[in-house]
């Protein structure tokens, strides 16, 4: 009878707990989705409120808003090309001088370089990563652009220019458009390459990382197949292990775009914050980023809501850029069978 | 046969010069670090003074970064503990609840977006969300606030604390969640005593470079802490930072409020190096075998 | 029942119609599908208390997967169906209504790799217990020293129990693990490949174990070392593509078992 009544006891003291687990797991469930549901509130709130900010000066210039050079705050009229353009020739600046330094800093990583070299070459790369940007800031208009504007930017006005010191044209000059890109009387060295050239120090170790990371995904048997075949190591490389990890290479490209188009500070103190359109990729210029910087602070009404504007087209193409870079990586992923 | 050998030459001439080439990449890159970090040494050290730690930047070219240092560590706190609870929960979510579920992966993929979005657009958002309410509910008298700033860090912290758990939560072998199971533990007594003690180094190395990630973001709080020349505690003031303060004096005409400005900036850089290096070490001195 | 069907279900030689012990569980035809595939096919086998029934066969025979369906580990995973009957002191634990609970505080676990929890040894076992009993710190003391006698760890342990459990050796952390399941005092004790990760002298201790425990608990133990069944089962059950081909006591499985399949698979003609 005892025994009876323990283990009925003991078995509604068991149901109770299972009643109460039950409960515990479901409210915890909730919170830890709650949690995860924030991410996307931020994402949908960021956009949100940029466009909500924004709506006076969409409203107010239309469709017109996105191809204006204006500029004027004393008429109070805006246009979002000068700073869209900067953004986009910044990037593409970067890209240009960045992904083939990062294939090589991951070719090197992954085949040239001795065992014992390849962690701390790859910790220092790693480190330029981590340096803040505004000390990426500091060092591009304190020593980069003097610097540049000394020993790079005259090579290039002269012999590719269009506004040569001297007067005289060069032969690329005359007879090509490069003329119009490199030429320039702007006496600093400010200007949309410069700043071109530090977001690509900056996003070099963004885009070297994924590359290398999904080369040595690359199964070793493939590569032994083709060394078997008698390949050199470039060949295997450029033959086998990049078409095998294009989309993957090609998502670390559009990562580091995605980084490129959203700094602000590196690129506001090398750019010059010119808002007018040129050209020339020696003359300052003006980014999304920067003008929202620099001018956020002082601007009221229409300025302000146009910098909001401004904002949003910034979000929604840099989103767009991550969203192609993120499927492209996790398309590798599936490869793989992750 | 002569026109293989001329064939294998060609060969061999690309493969070195590619590998050559790759190597100078390398070695470019290095250059790049290595003037970085010299010239932010050489230009910081010399207003390395101590008054740079003691005075306030009401002072100007006679003061300090005391303030701003302050402010720094301020906001810094308050977005790693807003973002730490959310992000691991979030994390946690991801891993256990919603691991290869469609919204999962969705989650996943956002917030690997949300990861690299632009600072200062978020910082925005909370500008419209935090700085004008408060100016409107507080008549003005509160406007700009080291809470505001706390948060607009909370959210680029945020991604990176969710998308570590995540990742380390999901190192964990399945075999330990069946054999708590087993048991009849339940599942939020699993993961909250069980998994995240497991990965417990992988997550506070998550926390720690999300911390070494806002400590040197700029653009995100110039609209929400938005600056202040004096000594401050209190978050609901204006609040200074050791970023912002480095891009105004940078921006200032002035020689000796860069030198300033580069004191705080090597600073800033010993700051976050130093952090990333602990984040390191916390995840291979406490590298839990799990074969 | 026919005499042959009787034999598959009952483990009994033919010379003896006699069950070999009252039956634990009674499983009824099982049928398991994952993702859609038939894993399991009509599985019926009565397994007899207080004896080790080992479960052999070729990789993929749906060892592992039958033995996890014991204690319904199964059902964490999305898309695992068991249909069938598996009665456990007269009731179906495959019923929905059947509490987890109940089933897990009567069956326990032990896995292929050792699984200590990230706490201290003393913590590995009590922590368990905690979730289901409210004892006192000297009832906990002794229940944790019993379960750990029980698996033959308590004096390698018993001056170190506040050290964490991952410092012990692979063999000590799978003892750990099994103190750790027979400190709920369950009726089942599930053996996932126990000794596969572990050294062969550890292997031994377990072995050694298994022989002392079964007079306490009823032990189903998974192995793909046909020498460990021969060695530490009472009974043997050969799987084979989901089915179960023969199942009788061990003696009778390895010298004349009485299917060809069993016969080719004990003799390594396949596996």
């Amino acid at each position: 009878m005892q025994a009876n009544v323990g283990a009925v006891a003991s078995t509604i003291v068991q149901e109770e707990r299972a009643h109460r687990d039950a409960r515990h797991d479901r409210l915890f469930s909730w919170l830890l989705k709650g949690c995860a549901l924030l991410v996307l509130a931020s994402l949908l709130g960021a956009a949100g409120a940029t466009l909500w900010g924004g709506r006076h000066a969409f409203g107010t210039f239309g469709w017109h808003f996105l191809v204006s050079s204006a500029w004027d705050p004393g008429s109070d009229t805006y246009g979002a090309l000068v700073p869209v353009y900067g953004t986009i020739a910044t990037s593409v600046i970067a890209l240009i001088i960045a992904v083939p330094i990062s294939f090589g800093v991951a070719l090197y990583l992954s085949e040239v370089a001795p065992a014992w070299l390849r962690t701390p070459v790859a910790s220092a790369i790693e480190l330029l990563a981590g340096i803040p940007s505004i000390i990426y800031g500091m060092w591009g208009l304190f020593i980069f652009a003097p610097f540049f504007a000394d020993h790079i930017k005259p090579w290039l006005t002269n012999y590719l220019g269009d506004k040569p010191d001297d007067g005289k044209l060069s032969w690329v000059a005359q007879h090509t458009f490069i003329g119009k890109l490199f030429g320039s009387d702007y006496p600093f060295g400010a200007s949309v390459l410069t700043a071109g050239i530090v977001l690509a120090v900056m996003i070099i170790p963004f885009i070297s990382s994924v590359m290398r990371e999904v080369f040595q995904t690359v199964p070793t048997r493939l590569k032994e197949s083709a060394y078997a075949l008698g390949s050199s190591t470039w060949e295997v490389s450029w033959d086998i292990v990049l078409p095998y990890t294009r989309s993957a290479v090609i998502g670390g490209i559009f990562l580091g775009l995605g980084r490129a188009l959203g700094e602000t500070m590196a690129v506001t103190f090398v750019l010059g914050n010119a808002m007018q359109f040129s050209a020339s990729i020696l003359d300052p210029g003006a980014s999304i980023a920067s003008t929202i910087a620099n001018q956020f602070s002082e601007a009221a009404g229409l300025q302000k809501s146009t910098l909001m504007a401004l904002a949003f087209l910034l979000f929604v193409v840099t989103f767009i850029v991550l969203l192609i870079a993120r499927w492209m990586l996790r398309q590798l992923a599936h490869k793989e069978g992750r | 046969m002569a026109g293989n050998s001329s064939l294998y030459l060609r060969r061999r001439f690309t493969n070195a010069l590619a590998l050559a080439l790759s190597t100078a990449a390398t070695v470019l890159g290095l250059i790049f670090l290595a003037w970085i970090l010299w010239e932010t040494l050489r230009q910081g050290i010399g207003a390395l003074t101590p008054k740079l730690f003691t005075k306030i930047t009401a002072y100007g070219e006679e003061g300090g970064l005391a303030n701003a240092m302050v402010g720094s560590l301020i906001v810094n706190f308050i977005g790693i503990a807003i973002a730490t609870p959310i992000g691991v929960l979030a994390g946690a979510w991801l891993a256990e609840y919603a691991n290869r579920t469609r919204l999962g992966e969705s989650i996943r993929f956002l917030n690997d977006i949300l990861l690299s979005a632009p600072s200062i657009v978020l910082g925005l958002f909370v500008y419209t969300i935090i700085v004008l309410p408060t100016t409107a509910l507080t008549s003005g008298n509160t406007t700009f606030s080291g809470l505001a700033g706390g948060v607009a860090l909370a959210l680029i912290a945020l991604p990176v604390i969710v998308r570590t758990t995540d990742e380390m939560l999901r190192l964990v072998p399945s075999t330990l969640r069946e054999a708590s199971l087993s048991l009849g533990i339940p599942q939020w007594k699993l993961t909250t005593q069980i998994l995240m003690r497991s990965a417990r180094s992988g997550i506070i190395t998550g926390v720690l470079l999300a911390l070494a990630r806002i400590s040197g973001e700029t653009a995100p709080l110039l609209f929400t802490a938005f600056g202040n020349n004096y000594m401050t505690f209190n978050p609901m003031d204006k609040m200074s930072s050791l970023p912002q303060v480095i891009y105004q004096y940078a921006n200032d005409p002035g020689e000796s409020m860069h030198a300033i400005a580069w004191a705080g900036a090597f600073v800033l850089t010993m700051f976050v190096l130093l952090l990333s290096l602990a984040s390191r070490l916390v995840l291979s001195r406490n590298k839990v075998s799990h074969d | 029942m026919t005499e042959s069907a009787a034999a598959g279900i009952h483990p009994q030689s033919a010379a003896s119609s006699a069950p070999i012990a009252p039956t634990k569980i009674k499983v009824r035809d099982l049928h398991f599908y994952y993702n859609g595939f038939h894993a399991l096919k009509g599985i019926s086998m009565d397994i007899p208390e207080k004896k080790v029934t080992a479960i052999i066969g070729p990789s993929g025979c749906g060892k592992s997967t039958l033995l996890r369906i014991f204690n319904r580990i199964y059902a964490i995973y999305p898309k695992l169906e068991a249909k069938g009957e598996i009665v456990l002191d007269g009731e179906n634990i495959l019923d929905t209504g059947y509490s987890m609970n109940r089933l897990r505080s009567k069956v326990g676990m032990v896995f292929q790799k050792p699984v200590p929890f990230p706490m201290t040894i003393f913590e590995n076992v009590a922590y368990g217990i905690r979730h289901h009993e409210k004892l006192s710190r000297a009832d906990m003391d002794i229940r944790v020293e019993q379960a750990l006698r029980s698996a033959a760890l308590w004096d390698e342990v018993k001056d170190k129990l506040k050290q964490s459990a991952l410092g012990l050796s692979g063999g000590q952390q799978q003892r750990l693990c099994i103190a750790r399941g027979i400190a709920l005092k369950p009726e089942v004790l599930l053996l996932d490949e126990p000794t596969s990760a572990l050294d062969p002298i550890a292997t031994g201790r377990i072995e050694q174990l298994v022989e002392e425990l079964k007079n306490e608990y009823t032990i189903v133990i998974v192995t793909h070392n046909m020498q460990q069944a021969a060695r530490c089962s009472d009974l043997t059950a050969f799987m084979y593509l989901g089915e179960l081909i023969e199942f009788d006591r061990t003696e009778q499985i390895f010298t004349k078992p009485s299917k060809k399949q069993t016969e080719d698979y004990i003799t390594g003609r396949f596996g």
